[in-house]
């Protein structure tokens, strides 16, 4: 049950700081489709693999050769549990536009948002220190390491 | 409609400054114990996984889950504590499948570290990656001379 390679830190910040980008152009914009292709890359990152998450790819073509290396090692499992926490707001707010219930899907992205903010600001992961609290309120929630 | 939209984008905006600040602030804050408020003031109310770890003197009782990177950190920064400090024991509890561990000591975030005594009273918790040095001199009174 790996999760998959350690990552470069700075790789799950950078992915931070666009994820918050896309959803404040989402809540702006209320343009569902920009969303349904957050979810994706959510999805991408939470249940097939960190590797293939379209902005650790662009992170390691673009961001990580003008850095240069870092020793520094980041474990995969609490990166990967939070994105599949962005999943979910973010498939609830892309249902919700889509259905013409802005109001949810405003308020699903502004979680999503609020949670991407924290990580990209402060580097603070709140689904995974939260990861009891959130076990409290949905005990049946498991996902995959 | 669009309107909707900002208003949410600032509110969540403003929350996660606030709430950002708070945490930089209580991060890795050494809290004295609250009987009666988060702390069982009766030892033998213990989850049997902590009262099985507490070692002679002071035992530092760290809880994590599979999917908190500062607990790592933690753990490193504990165990060296430990094993440089007589008297001292870190104990790192995974309590992922666990949860209701986390409940019965008040837990909300991990890693948050407890220290308990040899009659598991608790003497003291940190919320977040803890200053070693402060740790171990808020720890000082408890442990015997060296």
């Amino acid at each position: 049950m790996s999760a998959g390679q350690p990552v470069d830190p700075r790789g799950p910040r950078f992915a931070a700081v666009i994820t918050t980008v896309v959803l404040a152009v989402v809540l702006l914009t209320s343009w569902w489709p920009l969303l349904a292709a957050q979810t994706i890359v959510f999805g991408i990152g939470a249940f097939i693999g960190l590797r293939y998450a379209p902005y650790a790819v662009l992170y390691r073509s673009l961001v990580a050769p003008r850095l240069g290396p870092t020793a520094e090692r980041e474990a995969a499992a609490p990166v990967r549990f939070a994105q599949g926490v962005g999943f979910a707001f973010a498939l609830v707010g892309t249902i919700g536009y889509a259905a013409d219930v802005v109001l949810l899907g405003a308020i699903a992205t502004g979680f999503a948002l609020f949670a991407a903010f924290l990580n990209a600001a402060f580097d603070f992961c709140l689904g995974c220190e939260t990861y009891l609290l959130l076990r409290r309120f949905a005990p049946g929630t498991q996902t995959q390491a | 409609m669009g309107q909707t939209g900002l208003w949410i984008l600032l509110a969540a905006l403003v929350a996660g400054l606030a709430v950002g600040l708070v945490l930089r602030l209580r991060e890795g804050r050494i809290r004295p114990a609250r009987p009666g408020e988060d702390v069982d003031p009766d030892p033998s109310h213990l989850p049997e996984r902590v009262a099985a770890a507490l070692g002679p003197a002071v035992t530092l009782v760290q809880i994590s889950t599979t999917f908190c990177s500062p607990c790592r950190h933690t753990h490193a920064r504990l165990a060296t504590l430990a094993e440089n400090n007589d008297g001292l024991r870190h104990v790192d509890l995974d309590v992922t499948h666990e949860p209701e561990i986390a409940h019965q000591l008040g837990v909300l975030r991990t890693p948050t570290t407890i220290a308990y005594d040899a009659a598991g009273a608790e003497l003291l918790r940190v919320g977040g990656v803890p200053d070693a040095d402060t740790l171990l001199d808020s720890l000082r009174p408890h442990l015997a001379p060296a």
